[in-house]
Formats: structure tokens, C-alpha cells, sequence
């Protein structure tokens, strides 16, 4: 794997440059989408449908940014990697690399567009919310659990599209109704309806797997304090197990993959 | 897949099998899997490789013969890794490269030298490692200043000049090659063999599949014939091309009508060919003679009855054509000493009134094994006499 390291490297330079080749903004495009969006959450659910009390913390448009830029890398990497064994099935039937090479670096394409919008996003929420604190120090962690827990999700994603090409339209359905069931912009706990049924916010808050990495790294970059120990074994498992079954469902299936792509 | 104790271009495939599923959308889907279809359904699996066992030694050149479908590029294929196996094994040591699918692999918006560090790249090359061959590769592909451009504007040929520069300048233990010589012009071609016959010189194993026999013949010393997935010979060049002539040989006799339908006044019904002792046969040796026994079917009288005949080459050049005003139901052309050398040919007879073009009433191919010492078409085999010889010293 370590032999070939520079390949991964090309392709993922090459897929950085090739999506956004001949257009005028180029690579900045990257960051336009989740600052459109931001845009957009912070006008629908911060005025129009106003979400009420305490369940919308202020700055809105910061806690609303934090929220969608995670969620972003998540959906897009599984968007990216779920067709990428296809597109790249040239390179999968001429030689026999590792095939991880591919889903993994359609995921670190994604992983770096969240690095650059990290580096514009935090400096600004830390100077909004004052939270220059030592818990910050557990951010880069935390993007590594998430990046971690996302390839094992692309891993599988990639292999199953591949044999069964209803998955990626089966993904991009789900991600919609999942995206608003995600802690992106209300506070489960602080909802009107789960005020009076408290399970409701465990269901939102610990069921959905990528809630409590999203609550770890607002609670380190929005709230400047260090996650609950309960977040951060949480996220450490998920990242740990879902990357080890990523890869085992990987090396069970892609034996065939030279031939069905 | 390098195996411990293989030596560094050491090939070992045993009792290798493999079938393929021939349905046309190869990706199950999940409505297929609710509603249950299993590999049952539609047509069964075709066999690819039946139980096919090779050893290759470092530096061997091996040519892959047999015809379409015979299992040739799926052999290629396995040895690359790229497919596995459905039982038995295979194994090859040290780094290997291969040119199988012309053109695949390449990112069209890159330029072709862009290209090169992706291919590269794709067979575990560092940077490093390509940086210190890429002129070499630019310059063997001869693409000039197209080598800055993005290759979706190459030709096939273009393409086969890089893809075949890669291959042969990134210094592989094994090269596998996969019928694409055909593609580039005949000068490039030969410039590919020499390139080719330099890396078995410096001791890469080299496996070539291609239905050039001549190909073949010059930059390989063992020859495998494939028929329907299995090794039916494996062994020197010369026997091995012989074999694959006969085994094409079968496919021929009596001679097919290439003309439709319709009934004509004279018409040749049956061509045989002959050697000298009027044996059957589709296998002839150069300056051996060869008989072509032909009879016709007349059904009217026609004023000036003729008969043509015509020779060509594989690639369908004329190579000798002659026609006869003839009364006559059965014939034989007697050609005393054949002057055609290593390749396969066809004969070509067609009968009508005078003027006719003898493109087939029918043909019949055959195949003339290869000498030592020649090459072409043609048997001009002379003898060098020395007027003067060469001075040795100042």
C-alpha cells in the first residue's frame, strides 16, 4: 500500500484539478457550496421558519456554518466515492494496485476542500465566540476520527455501487431526510418536542452515527469546551470499527472488481 | 500477488480456471436481488481458462497464439493480477507491466506527459523512479511537442506510441503485451520489436500475445498455442507456429463461397489443396510443391469459359494472380517449388465467362511454415559472394 502512495497522491491531484478545470473560479468553487448553503440555512431556518429559543444559539449563522461544512464532507465523500470504482474503471482493469486507492482519495479530495474551509470557518468562530481554549487542541483528532469513520463508510459505498449500481441513487435519496434528523441546525435537547419526550433527543443525538461527531467538534469550536467523555469514546469506536468493516467488506469484494467495471 | 521464492520475472500459473458470466448488464441490481435471480438465470457462465498450467523462467519470451476467444487475453490478464482465478494459482515475481487495453487508463483532459507519471504511478512507480526515464519515453514515442497536449486530441496510433513507451521504458521484470502492435504504422512497429527484443536482451521476461505469426516469430523462442482454454502446445517458435497454422488450417477446407446466392452458367464447387505426393493438407513448406485441385460446375455453355485464380497474403495484398481459358470440369494447378515464405495465405478461385475477377467463388486458406534465414512474402534466398573481404588493422 505504502508503494503506492504516489499514485494516490496523482489521482487525487488529478480529480482536484480535473473537476474544476477551465471554469473561473477553479478549486474556489470548493468553497463557494458551503458557504451558498450556509447562506441559504441561515435566511431559511434562522428568519423564515425562525427556529425559536433556545434551540438556535447565537451566532446563528456560526453554529448553522460548523454544522453544514461537517455534514458536507460526510454527504459529498459518499456522493464522490460511491461511483468512483466506475469512473475509474480504465485504471481498474490496466494494472492491480490496491483498488482502496480509489474510493480512499475521492474521500481525501473531499477531506481537503474541509481542511480549506476549516481554516476560513474557525479563526471566525473562534473570534465570534471567544473559544481560543486548550480544547481546540482537540480538533485535529476529531477531523481524523471523522475522516477515519467516513473512508470506512466510502469503502463500503464504492465496493457495494459497484456490483449493485442502485446504491449511490439509494445513498443520495437518504442523505436528504438524514441531513435534517442531524443536529446541524437546532439543538436536539433545547426542540419543543423532545422537552417532553427526552428519548427523542437520545434517538437524535447518539442513534444517528455522525451526530456525535458533529457535537464533539461544535462543542470544541462553538462552545470552547472539551466534548463529553461519552462523545469522544463514542466517535473513537464508530471511527474504529466502521474503517475495519469498511475494509473487510472491501478485501471481501473487489476481486472481481476488473471485471464488472 | 508476488509469491515468496518466485525470482524477479518468474511467471508460475497452475491449473488456472476461469469462466465468465456473458450477461449483458454484469452489475446485479437490487431488484435482482429481491426477486431473487441467482447466476442461474440466463446464459450459463462461458469457460475462459480451463485448467491452464505454465512456468515461465526470468527472461523467457513467451508468444501466446490461438484463435478469438481461445483464452489468450484472459491468460494475460490473470498473470497481470488483475483477475483472479476461480481455482488453481497464479503467481509472478518482481514488477511487472503490461499493455492490454490500448488507450484505457489514460485521463483525457491530461497531457500526454501528465499521463506517463499516472501510468507510472499505477504500477507502484515513485515519482523519482519516472522522473529518471520520462525522456526516454517521450523520445522512443516520437510524439514531439503533442506529448504537452491533452490526449483526448491522439489518434489510435498516438496512443499506441505512448501506451507502448511506458510499457517499455519503465524497465518491468515482466511485460505482458496484448495485441496492439497492429495499430501503429510498420516503421513504429518495427521500432517496437527492436525495443522489445532490447528488454529480453537485458533479461525481462516478456509474454506477447498477437496473431502476427511474424511478430512472434522474431522476438520469441517459445510459443503457446491456447484452443478453447487449455495449452494444447508449448514449445519452440517454429513448432509452435506450425501447430498454430494447422490448428487455423481447420477452419478452412473445401473452401467457403464468399458470393451470394444466385446460380451462374460455370461455377467452382470444390478447391483442395495438395502437397506433392496429392495429400490434403493446409500446411505447406517454402520450395516444396503444392497442387490446387478445383472442380467446377457448368450448367450452360458459355463462349469463352475462364477460370482465375488469385494468392494473397493475410493482410489481403495480391501476391500472384492468373487467369485460363479452360473446357474443363476438374483441374489441378500444379505449382512446382512454392516461392512464398512463412505466413498464411489464401487462395482464391472463381469461374465465369472471360473477364471474371477470380474474388471468390471460393477460398481456401493456407499456411506456410517458417524458414530460418527469411523473412517476407517472397523467397528470394540467395547467396552472399564476397568480392572483397574486410581489412583488419590500420
Amino acid at each position: 500500500m505504502l508503494h503506492y502512495r504516489y499514485l494516490f497522491s496523482q489521482l487525487v491531484r488529478r480529480e482536484l484539478r480535473q473537476k474544476y478545470k477551465g471554469s473561473a473560479l477553479g478549486v474556489l468553487w470548493y468553497l463557494v457550496n458551503p458557504l451558498v448553503l450556509m447562506g441559504a440555512y441561515t435566511l431559511m431556518f434562522g428568519f423564515v421558519l425562525n427556529v425559536q429559543g433556545a434551540s438556535r444559539p447565537s451566532p446563528y449563522p456560526i453554529f448553522l456554518m460548523i454544522g453544514i461544512v461537517v455534514w458536507t464532507f460526510f454527504a459529498q465523500s459518499l456522493l464522490a466515492a460511491a461511483p468512483s470504482l466506475i469512473e475509474q474503471g480504465g485504471l481498474v482493469r490496466k494494472a492491480r494496485f490496491p483498488r482502496e486507492v480509489i474510493p480512499g482519495s475521492a474521500v481525501m479530495v473531499q477531506l481537503i476542500t474541509f481542511a480549506a474551509v476549516l481554516v476560513l470557518v474557525v479563526p471566525i468562530a473562534v473570534a465570534l465566540r471567544g473559544t481560543l481554549t486548550p480544547a481546540l487542541l482537540l480538533l485535529p483528532p476529531l477531523v481524523v476520527l471523522l475522516f477515519a469513520f467516513t473512508l470506512g463508510c466510502a469503502l463500503i459505498v464504492a465496493v457495494l455501487h459497484a456490483y449493485f449500481r442502485d446504491i449511490a441513487p439509494i445513498i443520495a435519496a437518504a442523505l436528504l431526510p438524514w441531513f435534517f434528523v442531524t443536529p446541524i441546525f437546532f439543538v436536539a435537547s433545547k426542540l419543543p418536542p423532545v422537552e417532553s419526550h427526552p428519548f427523542l433527543g437520545t434517538l437524535l443525538d447518539w442513534v444517528n452515527p455522525i451526530a456525535p461527531f458533529m457535537l464533539a467538534i461544535r462543542s470544541v469550536l462553538f462552545y470552547g469546551r472539551a466534548p463529553g467523555l461519552g462523545q469522544v469514546l463514542y466517535t473513537v469506536v464508530a471511527a474504529v470499527v466502521v474503517l475495519t468493516l469498511g475494509r473487510a467488506v472491501f478485501t471481501r469484494m473487489e476481486g472481481e472488481l476488473a471485471v464488472i467495471v | 500477488m508476488s509469491v515468496q521464492g518466485l525470482r524477479p520475472g518468474e511467471i508460475v500459473l497452475r491449473d488456472a480456471t476461469r469462466s465468465f458470466s456473458i450477461r449483458a448488464d454484469q452489475a446485479r441490481t437490487f431488484k435482482g436481488l429481491l426477486l431473487g435471480a441467482r447466476a442461474a438465470d440466463g446464459p450459463p457462465p462461458v469457460p475462459a481458462l480451463r485448467g491452464v498450467s505454465l512456468h515461465i523462467n526470468p527472461g523467457e519470451t513467451v508468444g501466446m497464439v490461438g484463435r478469438n476467444g481461445a483464452g489468450k487475453t484472459s491468460t494475460l490478464r490473470v498473470l497481470a493480477g488483475i483477475i483472479p482465478l476461480q481455482s488453481g494459482e497464479a503467481a509472478s515475481g518482481g514488477r511487472m507491466v503490461s499493455l492490454l487495453e490500448l488507450g484505457s487508463g489514460f485521463s483525457r483532459d491530461f497531457s500526454g506527459r501528465e499521463n506517463i507519471y499516472l501510468q507510472g504511478a499505477l504500477y507502484g512507480f515513485t515519482k523519482a523512479q519516472i522522473d529518471e526515464r520520462i525522456e526516454r519515453i517521450v523520445a522512443f514515442s516520437e510524439l514531439g511537442h503533442f506529448i504537452e497536449v491533452p490526449v483526448k486530441t491522439y489518434s489510435s496510433g498516438m496512443f499506441l506510441r505512448l501506451g507502448f513507451s511506458i510499457a517499455a521504458f519503465l524497465d518491468a521484470d515482466v511485460l505482458l503485451i496484448d495485441e496492439i502492435l497492429a495499430v501503429g504504422d510498420e516503421a513504429f512497429q518495427r521500432k517496437c520489436l527492436r525495443r522489445i527484443s532490447e528488454q529480453i536482451a537485458g533479461g525481462t521476461t516478456v509474454v506477447l500475445v498477437s496473431h502476427d505469426a511474424r511478430a512472434i516469430e522474431r522476438v520469441c523462442e517459445r510459443v503457446v498455442v491456447l484452443d478453447a482454454g487449455r495449452v494444447v502446445f508449448d514449445g519452440p517458435t517454429a513448432e509452435g507456429l506450425l501447430h498454430y497454422h494447422r490448428l487455423m488450417g481447420t477452419e478452412h477446407g473445401g473452401g467457403e463461397s464468399v458470393r451470394a446466392g444466385g446460380e451462374r452458367e460455370i461455377e467452382v464447387t470444390d478447391v483442395e489443396l495438395r502437397d506433392g505426393s496429392g495429400r490434403a493438407g493446409t500446411v505447406f513448406r517454402t520450395g516444396s510443391p503444392l497442387q490446387v485441385a478445383v472442380i467446377l460446375k457448368v450448367r450452360s455453355s458459355v463462349p469463352h469459359p475462364e477460370l482465375a485464380l488469385e494468392i494473397r497474403s493475410a493482410d489481403g495484398n495480391r501476391v500472384f494472380s492468373t487467369a485460363t481459358e479452360i473446357q474443363a470440369t476438374r483441374l489441378v494447378f500444379e505449382i512446382p517449388s512454392l516461392a512464398l515464405l512463412g505466413g498464411d495465405y489464401d487462395v482464391s478461385l472463381a469461374a465465369g465467362d472471360r473477364g471474371v475477377e477470380a474474388d471468390g467463388d471460393r477460398t481456401v486458406g493456407f499456411s506456410v511454415a517458417a524458414e530460418p534465414g527469411a523473412e517476407g512474402i517472397v523467397d528470394l534466398r540467395g547467396r552472399w559472394r564476397i568480392v572483397e573481404p574486410a581489412q583488419v588493422g590500420p
